[in-house]
């Protein structure tokens, strides 16, 4: 576990243009420490998920650097970025669990990638993963759920889930893009709660893209604000005023 | 008073609004292009429903001397109609295990690879083009006569046609738990078995159960040209006017037949 404050997740100069031309990031300067939650707030378009894909390398930048514990994730290609991105996991708007696997597979898939054998290839859950991701699961609150269906959770358990899957891949840092969007409001002050916890008690760097700027003061850290792919501010969330949110989402402050 | 009954008179936009001449028009025409197609495909097959009536008398005399039909050549049906389903499943097994990985190569979505992609997507084509009687008609020369050129074609001809709607389900599966597995670092390989597999097995299942019960209906037909079952013997019996024993071949297919619909149809309920 890094000691707080240490930078864990350092993005310089992102840029991502697309094949049409247009600008989806331009030159994103922004670093998480451990145990730092930082919120992303901006409308939609304004490149906040492509930022998340391309930290991710889902989708690849056109340009700069993205430094995750001293690995450069924007520069590494095949078996590297395969296992320097294990350091990286995402929660995502609406979970992505395979929904007609249990959920303790779905966990344990999170930790696919530290093992590598004939097994897991042939579809089999490594089994050494199975007490951990109960533990997961419990620290999640939904141990009593590991046998069921992925596919009949509600939306706050499907990504209390994801999150436990996250666990398992044991990363530095986590990337959360919109994982309240689609929940109820008890639900999503559970998953922000439980995205805090994994930034102050282990230490992991949390990058959550947000839509609501109450959330973002009360979990947050720093509040970031992007618009048309750039950084518009990057500040304390506790001084972060409504007119400033207001511009942003290019409206008149209540 | 109702609302739907209270008409608002808001104009219609012309984008929206039917009718109009130019469309009449075109209406008009595809219909006359319709017809005008039925017709000469009429012309070229020589349809003569005359004929069907005339040869009435022809039709009335063979289903006479077909029946009652021969139960004696029972226990002879038997084994015919074990191959014939056995092509079936044989061709079918062999077709679901070689068109899974060809599929996932055809995929657009999970296979990067261009070049592998355009090979995949060839082969499939090459191997739904040429029809299963064909391949039997090159098998028989390649094997020689009997159920096992049957098997062999039905294997080809199913990669053919499970490619091409497995890639199209792969395709049009979910790509969130793609993307997820991915950031874990698993493998191509993990990430196909995890995540690819369990999103599209209904899916792969119920095709493969529907072209199984294809497959049993046309491997009746390979037997005609030598390539075994219950088809063969069908024809054998037709060329020496048995018709008693085409009449009880008959029932015997349409018993299988049947019976596979059945059992395919419950199969598939079962995999929804």
């Amino acid at each position: 576990m890094a000691g707080p404050g240490h930078t864990l997740l350092d993005i310089r100069n992102l840029s991502m243009r697309y094949a049409n031309g247009k600008m989806a990031l331009n030159g994103v300067d922004l670093s998480v420490a451990a145990g730092e939650i930082v919120i992303v707030l901006g409308s939609n378009g304004s490149g906040k998920s492509t930022m998340l894909r391309c930290v991710s390398r889902l989708q690849d930048p056109t340009g700069g650097s993205i430094e995750v514990a001293g690995n450069d994730l924007a520069r590494l290609k095949g078996g590297e970025l395969r296992r320097a991105r294990m350091a990286v996991a995402m929660v995502f708007q609406h979970a992505n669990l395979v929904r007609r696997r249990s959920v303790l597979a779905n966990v344990c898939t999170g930790a696919l990638g530290h093992h590598r054998n004939w097994a897991t290839a042939l579809g089999l859950v490594p089994r050494q993963e199975m007490g951990k991701a109960l533990d997961y699961l419990e620290a999640v609150g939904l141990s009593h759920l590991a046998g069921q269906r992925a596919g009949t959770l509600s939306g706050g358990q499907a990504q209390r889930v994801a999150i436990s899957r996250a666990l398992a891949q044991l990363p530095k840092v986590i990337l959360a893009d919109e994982p309240v969007a689609s929940l109820d409001p008890q639900a999503a002050e559970e998953v922000m709660g439980l995205l805090r916890r994994l930034a102050k008690d282990e230490g992991m760097a949390v990058l959550c893209v947000l839509h609501q700027p109450e959330l973002a003061a009360r979990y947050g850290d720093r509040v970031v604000g992007i618009q048309a792919g750039s950084l518009m501010f990057d500040m304390p969330a506790n001084q972060v005023s409504p007119e400033r949110v207001a511009t942003l989402y290019n409206r008149i402050a209540a | 008073m109702s609302v739907v009954s209270q008409p608002h008179g808001h104009p219609v936009p012309a984008a929206v609004s039917r009718g109009g001449g130019g469309r009449i028009l075109i209406r008009l025409a595809i219909v006359a292009a319709v017809l005008a197609l039925v017709a000469q495909s009429a012309y070229v097959v020589q349809a003569r429903p005359q004929d069907l009536v005339t040869g009435i008398h022809g039709m009335i005399d063979l289903i006479t001397r077909s029946m009652p039909p021969d139960a004696s050549q029972l226990p002879t049906v038997w084994w015919p109609a074990l191959e014939t389903l056995d092509i079936a499943i044989f061709g079918t097994f062999v077709g679901v295990v070689l068109s899974i990985p060809l599929a996932t190569l055809a995929a657009a979505n999970v296979t990067h690879s261009r070049i592998l992609y355009l090979a995949a997507r060839s082969l499939i084509a090459l191997c739904r083009s040429v029809p299963d009687l064909v391949w039997a008609l090159i098998f028989v020369t390649a094997v020689g006569l009997g159920p096992f050129a049957g098997a062999l074609a039905m294997s080809i001809h199913s990669i053919g046609m499970l490619g091409r709607l497995f890639s199209e389900v792969i395709e049009d599966m979910d790509m969130g738990p793609v993307d997820a597995l991915t950031l874990t670092g698993a493998s191509r390989l993990q990430i196909f078995t995890h995540a690819v597999v369990p999103s599209t097995l209904p899916s792969l299942l119920g095709i493969s159960l529907y072209r199984l019960d294809e497959n049993i209906r046309a491997s009746l037909v390979l037997g005609f040209v030598g390539a075994g079952g219950i088809g063969f013997q069908l024809l054998t019996a037709m060329n020496l006017f048995q018709y008693q024993t085409v009449s009880l071949l008959l029932i015997v297919t349409f018993l299988m037949v049947m019976m596979a619909e059945r059992l395919s149809a419950y199969l598939r309920k079962l995999v929804a």
